[in-house]
């Protein structure tokens, strides 16, 4: 069967990849239409990676699993990839700002490569353990992805912040000079943080309910919950230094990009240097 | 009453606690040291750590007790800093907040209107007509919500609609929550316990064993009531990964059972407030066999693990040393043999086959009839009392995140003013978050209000 899930997955890391290239060439070469074309694309991407999720779905039921697909390494990347471009295509929607693309595309696209291509990511469709056989795996899977994937994107505006040259009122050519200005892009961050910080939280608040319900315990101070706090603290010195103490720029893009580098190890980490609870992720 | 003026001339400590900067320095801090506990694996005995890091780092770890981290006293003395520092940091801020609650943001004057960040002033070469300012008293109100009204000297008059005044407690209830939930987490383990229970099947219980890290010692904690294991059920998928662990458990209180259940891993029993979670299992070998004395007279004897049977008469005590399931297609067991004596001597049994002994100076005949596997279960046993007040917290917590980030604090004002040229109207309106929004309903209203104005003309 050629119409299966993997084989629109794999297309759709090809398709992402074209448009992160897209993306790029639109903000080096400062072509609106081949902006346009790349957002186009993406969306495209998303459409074709929803279908490839649908199927892959019915394709574990058809498999008599029946599960979400949320449940292993393989589909957490697939799942980061597709929120982390949902994310982007609404705030692009919303600022009309698709520079921002350049930075935020690539982060789904190393995804979706990563899952398709490494030997170490089995995308085979694996029953679900007695642990992962609850309705928190939906809910927990989906709070947390969405925070990553914010932080993913906020990222990426923290590198455009460090990126971006000359003052705000310098309408620029230069290539650095071309990106949103430092108020914007400051402005936009903090919004994304918040936005993430929210689902972070409901992400660790729905994994502790159901913790609790499959061991009886809501926190045990696991590697991933302890590395999902640690992030969680990251992102709440950042909200406090801003609100508080007026930082701004410079030092809120580094704590951004701080932050995102403890979530890949909240994901990646854990599962391949330490041990506990979460390891099935390694699988 | 002492004098408020500023922090500065304060008890120095009462400074330090307030400050954010404190916050932000442990926030830090926090984030940091937590890392120690994933790195060194915790529970361990000291004598793993002596073994795997060295004497010099095993100093460390035993002083600074990171074998159990998030539990050692400078970890606890951090997050009671936090805690301190939050509640401190909130108080200092109460009064400023109260003063911004309290304001009466009706008690303005046109000149403060003209300074708003979003305005816009009309001009009417006449009179004020009622039915004009009527009808666009009708608009505003339509767009921003019921009005209140102000007369001011001069015959002017100010109209206010207002929202989301009680925003500025969502900072409060978000910092709350944070406490709520660690005082949920303290009286939980204050008032609760956790333990664990293994049950072999048709086995009972009225206890249950303290799980304690880094202690040997073993303690019992009474349930109250008995609890039961029926029947364990675990069942593998094709590839070989476990698919369902299931316990059928009975608790029985005062010699009624009163409730029956199968309890799953993510579908565990609760009764009286005692939880017991689906955690683990083992399988018990239990081997039959049959010993023959001289003369003829035999008993069969069911040996499960763990456990000595007797035979009185001839004076045999078996025990079941070792099992191997499969031993060229068959189960092999060593079966310990004792008698009176004292003596003992082991041997391997395979089922169907026989071997002879000598037990007291006496020849017997032992042969393993049949080999069968029984199981354990593995029951985790809590009962939390503070689990409701940890999720009062989390949902305290996300509530008051939602309000502080997202419900604004909306102010909007009509000033009429009627003088000898005519009519000054004035609309102005400000919002302490999401402005942008803002902008757009402000707009809004001032289209509205420009086209009554340009039917009336």
């Amino acid at each position: 069967m050629t119409f299966s899930s993997s084989y629109l997955l794999s297309i759709t890391t090809f398709i992402y990849l074209g448009a992160a290239a897209l993306y790029l060439i639109h903000w080096v070469f400062r072509v609106e239409k081949v902006g346009f074309i790349a957002s186009i694309i993406t969306a495209a991407g998303l459409a074709c990676q929803t279908v490839g999720i649908g199927l892959r779905w019915v394709e574990s039921y058809q498999l008599g699993y029946g599960h979400a697909p949320l449940s292993n390494l393989y589909e957490s990347l697939v799942f980061f990839a597709w929120v982390t471009v949902l994310v982007y295509l609404i705030i692009e929607w919303k600022t009309k700002k698709r520079v921002i693309g350049a930075f935020a595309t690539p982060f789904a696209t190393l995804a979706m490569a990563y899952a398709s291509f490494s030997p170490e990511v089995q995308d085979k469709i694996q029953p679900l353990i007695p642990a992962l056989q609850s309705n928190w795996l939906i809910a927990h899977v989906i709070t947390c992805f969405l925070g990553y994937a914010s932080f993913a994107v906020a990222c990426g505006m923290g590198v455009m912040y460090l990126m971006r040259g000359g003052d705000d009122s310098d309408p620029g050519t230069g290539l650095r000079n071309s990106l949103p200005s430092h108020k914007v892009l400051d402005d936009l961050m903090h919004q994304t943080i918040v936005f993430g910080f929210l689902w972070l939280s409901v992400g660790i608040i729905t994994g502790a309910v159901w913790a609790n319900q499959a061991w009886g315990t809501y926190w045990s101070w696991d590697p991933k919950e302890t590395w999902s706090l640690i992030t969680w603290f990251v992102y709440a010195t950042a909200l406090h230094a801003r609100f508080v103490r007026g930082w701004q720029g410079k030092r809120i893009a580094f704590l951004s990009i701080i932050g995102f580098v403890s979530v890949i190890f909240t994901y990646f980490g854990v599962n391949f240097l330490l041990s506990g609870l979460h390891s099935y992720g390694s699988s | 009453m002492k004098k408020k003026k500023s922090s500065s001339g304060r008890n120095p400590l009462w400074k330090f606690f307030t400050s954010v900067r404190l916050a932000i320095f442990l926030l830090i801090i926090l984030a940091v040291t937590s890392i120690i506990g994933t790195v060194i694996p915790q529970g361990e005995t000291l004598q793993v750590y002596l073994n795997n890091y060295g004497p010099a780092v095993f100093k460390a770890i035993k002083l600074l007790d990171l074998g159990d981290t998030y539990h050692s006293w400078w970890y606890l003395t951090l997050l009671g800093l936090f805690s301190l520092n939050l509640i401190c940091c909130t108080l200092n801020r109460l009064p400023f907040t109260l003063k911004l609650f309290k304001r009466d943001y009706i008690d303005i004057t046109p000149d403060y209107l003209r300074r708003v960040t979003n305005r816009y002033e009309w001009q009417i070469n006449s009179p004020a007509d009622s039915s004009l300012i009527q009808q666009i008293l009708k608009k505003f109100r339509a767009s921003a919500g019921s009005l209140r009204e102000k007369k001011l000297d001069d015959g002017s008059v100010i109209y206010m609609a207002e929202s989301g005044k009680w925003s500025y407690w969502g900072l409060y209830g978000l910092h709350l929550s944070i406490l709520i939930i660690f005082a949920g987490a303290v009286y939980g383990s204050l008032t609760g316990f956790k333990g664990r229970i293994m049950l072999m099947e048709g086995e009972s219980t009225d206890y249950a064993i303290k799980s304690s890290p880094n202690s040997e010692k073993i303690e019992k904690i009474p349930l109250g009531f008995s609890i039961r294991c029926d029947r364990f059920f675990v069942d593998f998928y094709d590839t070989g990964a476990p698919k369902e662990f299931r316990s059928d458990l009975t608790i029985i209180d005062g010699d009624k059972e009163v409730v029956k259940k199968s309890i799953l891993v993510n579908d565990p029993l609760t009764y009286k407030g005692v939880t017991f979670y689906q955690s683990s299992y083992q399988s018990i070998p239990e081997v039959s066999v049959r010993v023959t004395t001289a003369e003829g007279a035999s008993r069969t004897l069911v040996i499960p693990a763990f456990q000595r049977v007797s035979w009185p008469e001839a004076g045999l005590t078996l025990g079941l040393m070792k099992f191997l399931p499969n031993v060229h297609g068959v189960p092999a067991a060593r079966i310990w043999i004792g008698d009176v004596t004292g003596r003992a001597d082991a041997l391997w049994l395979f089922r169907g086959s026989s071997k002879n002994i000598t037990a007291a100076g006496k020849p017997y005949r032992a042969e393993m009839l049949d080999a069968a596997e029984r199981y354990m279960t593995g029951l985790q046993v809590k009962k939390d009392p503070g689990v409701w007040i940890v999720w009062l917290g989390c949902t305290g917590l996300i509530a008051g995140f939602a309000i502080v980030f997202w419900v604004a604090h909306r102010r909007q004002w009509l000033y009429v003013g009627s003088g000898d040229k005519g009519t000054t109207l004035l609309l102005s309106g400000q919002s302490n978050k999401n402005k942008l929004q803002f902008e757009k309903d402000f707009n809004e209203i001032k289209s509205a209000i420009d086209n009554v104005i340009g039917e009336g003309k």
